[in-house]
């Protein structure tokens, strides 16, 4: 089919029509960079509930790991971004990999509740258990800590900004090989019908940890990438009440599908800056936003999409029948 | 809600199904069904399993909302109400799956009944099932199958109803269970009529006055002739 | 001593909360499949209405009934317009549509009362003398008013022919809708009885903690931990788990500070893993999306 053998410059056709709005608005280069950042984050939520059907309130907590790994290894014991992100990652991994199998054997709102809790004693332990470390709410500063990066400084926000639409194109590419490999449609037919996966020999239980594992990394990179991004972290990043901004924004992108992520964290994002200029009551917009988006438009934007260029398609391929 | 029809009546029948289509979704299971059930009958419905048989019963219930088609009670389209309203105008449905409210007594499941159709004569209902009127005070967890049944059908015979479906209901009984069944439900029949899902053949044989068969969905044969019955029913799973 | 008995005080009342606001979860949960994050809503209005009509007219217990009574009409509404919608769908909806519900009455009570917490004077600052130990009366009223909250939600349950069939729904909804009852009467009246118990536990907290837009997060999480770890739809099960955890809160922060806030995770964690259902987790719940 047409469409299927050109689809591999989707991520390129996107980072690029990024990096192009950069240079069309030049003042919201900001913005443009925490879309990207904000993407991987999604795309870590997706596919706990997009792929594999896992709700999670604590999301926040995963992100908040991420730059504090980063913060506190620029902080206290290295110089180098790269390896601070390298340390985020690496603190994903661990976590994915010991928590995962305690978490992901809990169902439906068990996993959504605890990880609600996890993300509360998260929060809890950076704002004051570990106030010696952390700095508690005033915040861990090490942005003049950070050496140059080779190639390009990262340190510069120009810079970082190529470098965070480097990591999205990255991310991208290797996004799309998991939904395209065995591995993605294991995910989801193992939240489909887990019991006929496991019949025809698949060990779901290791499916839904590698999810996990996969979905903890994305969102401790962009957590290390936000750090990274500012020069300090705060306790904000991981707050509980951020929990439910990330799953509107899976639901406004459209969950399950590669770009969906993508696009549910500009409109999001967009949302939320061009908003937040006329009302500071935040939390209304996320509240009323959510339940449209769930009653009307649920399967987001890229969803919405995909199936009304499915449909288009199908009137063409029967017209052309009929002649 | 009366009940008491008799057989002579029956020139209209009280339930008419016509050319119902319905299932879960975008999964369509019946295919245009059609059928007739006069008051007084004892109506046998026949199938494999995944025939669509207790769909069916769920669709007639109210519990499923159907593709189209028309459900007719007494007189009445059935298609887009509630199923309490449904067991209200005296169409009781008794599910396949045997459960009573296991936290409850025997004695207050039977409240229940009462309660929603104002029929507290409970004496009537004994008459046909002597064996609950000891098992009262007892949890309705702690019943042994062939009771929990009983109970089911005590349940469901309040309120007078005019049509009862029982979804299977010798489904795992013992063989001396299964004839006690068959002889309430010869008793029951004087005055309900009654719509049986069955895979148990002789059952079948001795009260039906008429079979239907299903299959994949579709009526394939509808009889009400003793010898066609008995064939049928054979035939149809050898 | 003295420390020890104050504490199981406080505790105890902190479990009468708990126990108010618990038992809308429970209840949603147990007969109705949804999960009402929004009852914190009703928590945080209950809390609010009371710290206005302190404000105006001094009386603790007039916003008290008001809390009641407000919590009960939205609960109301939201059953109604909002919950109807999503009975039968994935979980999830329930979850996300109250959470936003929840979300939206946030932002209106900032917009209405402000961000500042606001404090609530207690109705009496009378202090008992028990076993050589002061304790507050205010908090003892609590405790009462929590106990027999239970032991009329018990009789209800019990004795009532609507609360059998309450009773009777949690276990099989369908089964009672196939008796003639209607379910959805029975839904709408429990609802509103348990969202006006959490706005009467939102009041009676409010002169005990600080009354702010966000109070509900909190007290989320510790509602829910409360429900799970005493099994869904069970009223026994919520009770005994609130006064569990309002000890290991009270108890567990006098030993070590931090305690008190994960105290409760941690007993919860270990619960479930013998007992995945709860302590007394009614058969045939389980809180999971398959089923």
């Amino acid at each position: 089919m047409a469409r299927r053998t050109n689809e591999w410059i989707l991520p390129f056709l996107f980072t690029g029509g990024l990096i192009l709005a950069r240079y069309l608005f030049p003042s919201k280069m900001t913005f443009i960079t925490e879309v990207a950042l904000y993407s991987l984050y999604v795309m870590g939520n997706n596919i706990l509930f997009g792929y594999l059907g896992y709700v999670s309130f604590g999301q926040p907590v995963y992100l908040s790991m991420g730059a504090y790994s980063a913060a506190i290894y620029l902080a206290y014991l290295g110089r180098s971004p790269l390896t601070a992100i390298l340390v985020a990652i690496l603190m994903g991994i661990l976590v994915g990999v010991l928590m995962g199998p305690v978490l992901i054997r809990l169902r439906g709102s068990y996993f959504t509740l605890v990880n609600a809790a996890f993300c509360a004693i998260g929060l809890f332990t950076v704002e004051r258990l570990l106030i010696g470390i952390t700095r508690g709410n005033d915040g861990l500063w090490f942005r003049t800590r950070m050496v140059a990066t080779p190639l390009l400084d990262i340190r510069q926000p120009r810079n970082f900004f190529f470098f965070a639409m480097f990591m999205l194109l990255v991310v991208f590419l290797l996004y799309r090989r998991m939904d395209r490999s065995v591995l993605g449609a294991a995910f989801k037919a193992t939240q489909g019908n887990e019991r006929r996966m496991q019949f025809m020999g698949y060990d779901t239980f290791k499916i839904r940890w590698l999810g996990f594992v996969l979905a903890t990394i994305l969102s401790t990179l962009s957590g290390s990438l936000y750090a990274i991004n500012f020069g300090f972290v705060n306790p904000n990043l991981g707050e509980n009440s951020r929990a439910a901004e990330v799953i509107v924004a899976t639901l406004l992108g459209g969950s399950g599908t590669v770009y969906g992520p993508f696009f549910g964290a500009i409109t999001f994002l967009g949302i939320k800056e061009i908003v937040s200029q006329w009302i500071t009551r935040w939390e209304l917009l996320v509240g009323v936003l959510t339940i449209l988006v769930l009653f009307k438009f649920n399967r987001g934007v890229w969803g919405t999409f995909m199936d009304l260029l499915k449909r288009s398609r199908k009137t063409v391929v029967l017209q052309n029948k009929t002649l | 809600m009366n009940g008491y029809e008799s057989m002579e009546q029956g020139n209209t029948p009280i339930l008419r199904i016509q050319n119902l289509y319905s299932g879960y979704g975008n999964l369509k299971v019946l295919f245009d069904i059609s059928m007739d059930v006069y008051p007084g009958e004892v109506v046998c419905l026949v199938g494999r399993n995944g025939a669509g048989k207790t769909t069916l019963f769920r669709t007639l219930a109210g519990f499923l909302k159907p593709f189209s088609g028309e459900i007719l009670f007494k007189q009445r389209n059935l298609v887009g109400e509630f199923p309490f309203e449904i067991a209200l105008y005296g169409l009781k449905y008794v599910h396949q799956d045997k459960q009573v409210f296991s936290d409850l007594t025997v004695k207050e499941n039977l409240e229940l009944a009462s309660y929603a159709t104002k029929d507290y004569d409970w004496d009537r209902v004994f008459a046909y099932l002597p064996k609950l009127k000891v098992l009262l005070q007892r949890k309705a967890g702690l019943l042994s199958g062939g009771e929990k049944q009983m109970l089911l059908i005590a349940m469901a015979l309040l309120g007078k109803p005019s049509l009862v479906l029982m979804d299977e209901p010798t489904e795992g009984l013992a063989p001396h269970l299964i004839q006690d069944l068959t002889q309430v439900f010869k008793e029951i029949r004087k005055e309900t009529t009654l719509c049986i899902v069955e895979q148990n053949l002789p059952m079948v044989t001795q009260i039906a006055d008429k079979v239907y068969s299903m299959k994949e969905g579709k009526i394939v044969a509808e009889t009400t002739n003793p010898e066609e019955i008995r064939a049928l029913v054979f035939e149809k799973y050898l | 001593m003295s420390v020890w008995l104050s504490a199981i005080v406080y505790g105890l009342s902190t479990s009468a909360i708990l126990f108010l606001v618990s038992i809308a979860l429970s209840v949603g949960y147990g007969l109705m499949r949804i999960v009402n994050l929004e009852a914190m809503l009703y928590y945080s209005l209950g809390a609010y209405l009371t710290y206005t009509l302190v404000s105006a007219t001094g009386s603790m217990w007039l916003g008290a009934l008001s809390g009641v009574l407000v919590g009960a009409a939205l609960g109301f509404l939201v059953e109604t317009q909002l919950l109807r919608r999503v009975y039968g769908k994935n979980m999830l909806f329930s979850m996300v549509t109250t959470f936003s519900v929840y979300l939206i009455g946030i932002g209106l009570i900032q917009y209405v009362w402000g961000l500042n917490p606001k404090p609530v004077a207690s109705p009496t600052d009378t202090m008992l003398r028990f076993l050589g130990v002061a304790i507050p009366l205010y908090r003892v009223m609590i405790i009462g008013i929590a106990g027999i909250t239970y032991i009329g939600f018990q009789l209800f349950l019990n004795r009532t022919i609507v609360g059998k069939a309450i009773r009777a729904g949690i276990e099989n909804r369908d089964h009672v809708q196939a008796l003639g009852i209607n379910i959805y009467r029975i839904f709408t009246l429990t609802f509103v009885l348990a969202s006006g118990l959490a706005g009467l536990g939102g009041a009676l907290n409010a002169p005990l903690i600080m009354v702010g837009p966000y109070m509900g997060n909190d007290m989320l999480l510790y509602a829910f931990t409360t429900v799970i770890l005493g099994g869904l739809g069970s009223l026994k099960g919520t009770f005994v788990s609130a006064l569990i955890l309002g000890q290991v809160i009270s108890i567990g922060g006098t030993i070590w500070s931090p305690l008190s806030f994960v105290g409760p995770f941690f007993v919860m964690f270990t619960v479930l893993i013998f007992k995945p259902n709860g302590l007394f987790g009614v058969k045939g719940i389980a809180f999971g999306f398959d089923q």
